[in-house]
């Protein structure tokens, strides 16, 4: 008789790994251990013979890597191999190749798609909820909590079940299919505009820079204390409301991403920036 | 502000929750209670200040947000440096301004990221062995034990690793304000500096983020957009947020011609 996982081993191996992807990460096998704890309830099922069992295990508990969330296709994509191979229609070699071929593309969908462009426009939304209600400013953070694990949960195990259903196939149809380029570009512009509103509202960098003098009124005859007569900042924001902010985020974009400056070394251009400004604003009594 | 015990223990629990490769896995943990929006508003809810947490906590998003981790690699451990900044900010934090809160928040932050990321550094390596273990019980074809180096011996690792030194720390702040007032005692150049401080630092997270979504030369138009719909038409971020989603929306359907 043909040998069929049953639903509840599926959601077994799902949920092992939807939880324990990460728990025993390291540099030997990465998610290996993981990987084999989600195949474990499979190979329970598919493989009576002890023998078989301990081939399987072995081959699971190797290395692989992939992002974990969007990965959960490879885990659908094996469930599936593994179900052909004790059927005998797979071999082991099959089994191993695909496991490694999946790793790379796996992981660069699921870090550059999800991690890098969902979670951030995500964020940035529920950023915007918590800012323009102060009073109520805990209300993006719930609506994170509750969007995110619920979405990705649905995401990740659609995907599972996509692999499970038509193997490699599956993996093409979403890489082939138009539509997810299309989403990832609508999902682009909406990022770039809300992460344009939230850098005029939150990053402040103004120049201290001021002339005050006495000022001699003729029409009066009084002299008038402390007159600003001239103050580098009104006059930018004169020109372009908010330009030095903009060109900062723009200028740290630059030293990123073209010149390779890492996140540390450009907090602390930032800090050296920051004491040499308040230094020029106390000099010119713009802080008191 | 003094913390009392069980405070301290749900905060450094939250801490390892929210840290990369916890029991909850890494969608309810490293990105959701790990994420500053999140975390700062746990640590709003044990030290029963939200609002103030929420100062903090959104400015320390908006600085992080470039934090994601490539193949893994942590770059830094987010859920350390905003458990502890957020903390750290509402201990030592009572009565300064928002501008200097935040800055503070970005001091404590540090000092937790480094932390942490040492301590991933040690579980990382102690999880090796781990790999004998499952190869054992895969030489004994043990289907059914197949968790215990993955999620038991795995997760002992973990835990102590995240939660001990998060007490430790955790304690020496509380220690540290009960000797003095130290916010008395700062002189006003160093607040101003940590307000200025704070304000630019929102720059790294929206400057990571711009090197993330900007892909081709002329989308920087669409990020100006949304930097003028503040500054000229004075929108709030969250109408911006729906003129984006109903022009994303449009760009989705409007131009459907098939790419052959």
């Amino acid at each position: 008789m043909e040998k069929k996982l049953s639903n509840k081993t599926l959601n077994k191996s799902f949920l092992n790994w939807f939880f324990f992807n990460g728990c025993s990460q390291q540099a030997e096998s990465m998610l290996g251990m993981a990987f084999g704890q989600s195949m474990a309830p499979v190979i329970k099922e598919l493989y009576e013979d002890k023998e078989d069992r301990k081939e399987a295990l072995k081959r699971h508990i190797t290395l692989f890597n992939t992002e974990s969330q969007v990965g959960s296709i490879c885990n659908g994509i094996v469930c599936a191999l593994e179900e052909a191979k004790a059927n005998g229609k797979c071999t082991i070699e099959v089994i191993n190749s695909v496991k490694v071929a999946l790793i790379g593309p796996t992981s660069a969908i699921g870090d550059s798609l999800w991690v890098a462009t969902i979670i951030p426009i995500l964020l940035t939304i529920c950023l915007s909820i918590s800012q323009s209600n102060s009073q109520m400013s805990w209300l993006g953070a719930i609506v994170y909590m509750i969007v995110y694990p619920i979405g990705t949960f649905c995401l990740s195990k659609y995907l599972f079940k996509l692999g499970y259903k038509s193997g490699l196939d599956g993996m093409q149809s979403l890489m082939a299919n138009g539509k997810l380029d299309r989403l990832t570009q609508s999902m682009t512009i909406l990022g770039l505009l809300v992460t344009g509103a939230l850098t005029a509202s939150f990053v402040s960098f103004s120049l201290p820079i001021q002339v005050v003098k006495d000022v001699f009124d003729a029409t009066t005859n009084t002299t008038i204390p402390n007159v600003v007569l001239f103050n580098a900042d009104n006059m930018l924001n004169n020109i372009f409301p908010k330009l030095l902010p903009l060109l900062l985020t723009l200028g740290v974009y630059y030293l990123y991403s073209k010149k390779k400056f890492s996140p540390i070394k450009l907090m602390l251009i930032i800090f050296i920036i920051a004491i040499v400004l308040t230094w020029v604003g106390y000099q010119t009594g713009v802080y008191a | 502000m003094e913390l009392n015990l069980v405070q301290i223990s749900l905060i450094a629990i939250f801490i390892y929750l929210g840290s990369i490769g916890s029991i909850v896995g890494n969608t309810i943990g490293w990105y959701n209670l790990g994420r500053p929006l999140v975390a700062s508003f746990i640590v709003g809810l044990i030290l029963g200040d939200v609002q103030s947490a929420m100062i903090v906590g959104i400015p320390l998003q908006i600085m992080y947000m470039g934090n994601v981790t490539p193949g893994g690699a942590v770059a830094w451990d987010l859920s350390y440096a905003t458990y502890i900044g957020t903390a750290g900010a509402l201990f030592f934090g009572q009565n300064l301004e928002p501008t200097e809160l935040i800055g503070l928040a970005v001091v404590f932050a540090g000092i937790g990221g480094l932390v942490g990321q040492l301590m991933w550094n040690v579980s990382y390596a102690l999880n090796l062995p781990l790999n004998r273990v499952a190869q054992k019980y895969a030489e004994d074809g043990e289907v059914d034990k197949m968790y215990i180096p993955n999620v038991v011996l795995g997760q002992i690792i973990g835990f102590t690793c995240r939660v001990v030194p998060a007490i430790v720390v955790l304690t020496s702040m509380n220690a540290a304000s009960k000797q003095a007032d130290f916010v008395s005692l700062i002189p006003s150049w160093i607040t101003t500096t940590l307000g200025i401080f704070g304000g630019m630092m929102a720059a790294l997270g929206m400057g990571i983020i711009l090197s993330f979504l900007w892909k081709k030369q002329y989308q920087i138009v669409i990020f100006l957009f949304g930097f003028i719909l503040i500054t000229y038409f004075g929108l709030s971020t969250m109408a911006t947020a729906v003129v984006g989603v109903i022009i994303a929306v449009l760009y989705f359907f409007m131009d459907s011609k098939e790419v052959k």
